[in-house]
Parts: structure tokens; sequence; C-alpha cells
């Protein structure tokens, strides 16, 4: 699914490492789905939104 | 400073670390197994392999970091839909050309076969059960 994460990440300059610490999973979960080769579950979604501080919509698009 | 407060990249991972020492107590109590086999110990090599392997559950039990996540549990589901699909095929396809080819004097079937046989059937059974299980739970 693509998503927004790496751009995000970027954006408030975190590593892979920074951001699994953060929503517990690993880095190579992190790397996974910002290589769109993993589809992260709705609770880590949801993980991922509440750290980014916006809606699972705006980090993930199942359209594009 | 608290460990959340060094950012994730400058200190060691906690789940790799606890993840090394689980297996790291595997792979003793298995070297202690073969060892204790090699010196005629082997009550003791079985009791040491146990307490390697209890050591690990422990480990991945009260490790204060989550050593697996998500996306480690997909890939175990992957890996156990491939590896039971593989062995499906063994057993459908396997089992009773085997039988047919040692019926029609092809070729004499070892023991082993009918123990493999048994052991796949005996797996296709508990698989079949944990279905019906969380088939109900879900």
């Amino acid at each position: 699914m693509r998503n927004e994460i790496r751009k995000r990440r970027a954006e408030t300059d975190e590593s892979q490492a920074d951001l699994a610490a953060a929503v517990d999973v690993s880095r190579q979960t992190i790397n996974a789905i910002e290589r769109e080769r993993y589809d992260p579950s709705l609770e880590l979604a949801f993980e991922l939104a509440a750290h980014f501080d916006c809606r699972i919509e705006d980090l993930f698009d199942p359209d594009r | 400073m608290s460990e959340h407060s060094t950012p994730a990249t400058t200190r060691p991972s906690a789940r790799k670390r606890y993840k090394r020492i689980a297996y790291a107590l595997l792979g003793a109590g298995i070297a202690a197994l073969f060892v204790a086999i090699a010196l005629d110990r082997f009550v003791l090599g079985v009791a040491l392999y146990w307490a390697g392997g209890i050591g690990m559950g422990l480990v991945q039990r009260f490790s204060p970091a989550t050593l697996y996540d998500e996306r480690d549990a997909a890939i175990e589901r992957r890996a156990s839909q491939t590896t039971l699909n593989v062995f499906a095929y063994a057993f459908v396809l396997g089992t009773p050309g085997g039988l047919v080819l040692a019926e029609t004097g092809h070729v004499d079937l070892p023991g082993e076969f009918y123990g493999a046989t048994w052991t796949l059937f005996a797996v296709f059974v508990v698989f079949g059960a944990a279905v019906l299980y969380y088939g109900r739970r879900t």
C-alpha cells in the first residue's frame, strides 16, 4: 500500500530505528512498510498516525 | 539519562539483545546435548537441552522488549502455510503413489515410509482441529 511514512519521517528528522522504537516494532518492519512490501495492521496504522499526529488516510492510500 | 531519552539509532537494540540471549540459550542447550551424548551422559545432556529451551522461553516471556512484532507473525503465518502446502502435496501425492509402487512390486517400502505417513496424517489432524478451534473463537 502506498504511504507517506518515509516523507513524514524525513519531516520529523527521525531514523527508521527511532520510529520503530516509538511504535514498538522492529526497524525492519518500518523499512518494509516504507518499501510497500508489508501492510501494517490497523492497530499499527493507528499508532503511526498518532505518532505523526495525523489521520490514517493522511499516511496510507490504498487507491494509489 | 533514561533509555528513552537516547535516540534509538545510538543505543543497542534491546529487541536484538534479548533475541540473541534467547537463541544463545537454546544453542547452548543443543550444543550441551551433543557434547553430553559424545561423553555418554545422555540424561545430563537432555536436562541441559531442556534447560536451554526453558531459558529461551523465559527470556521470550519476560523480556522487557517486544521480541517479535506483527511482521514477524505475518512472516511465520506465510512460512507455516507454505510448509503445510509442501507436506500436503507430499502426503496427498506421495502416500498413494508409494503404496501403488509397492503393490505393483516396483519398490519395497521401508518402515520409515509408513512412519512418515502416519506423522503427516497426525500433523493434518492437528491442523484441522486447530482450524475448527480458532474458527469457533474468531
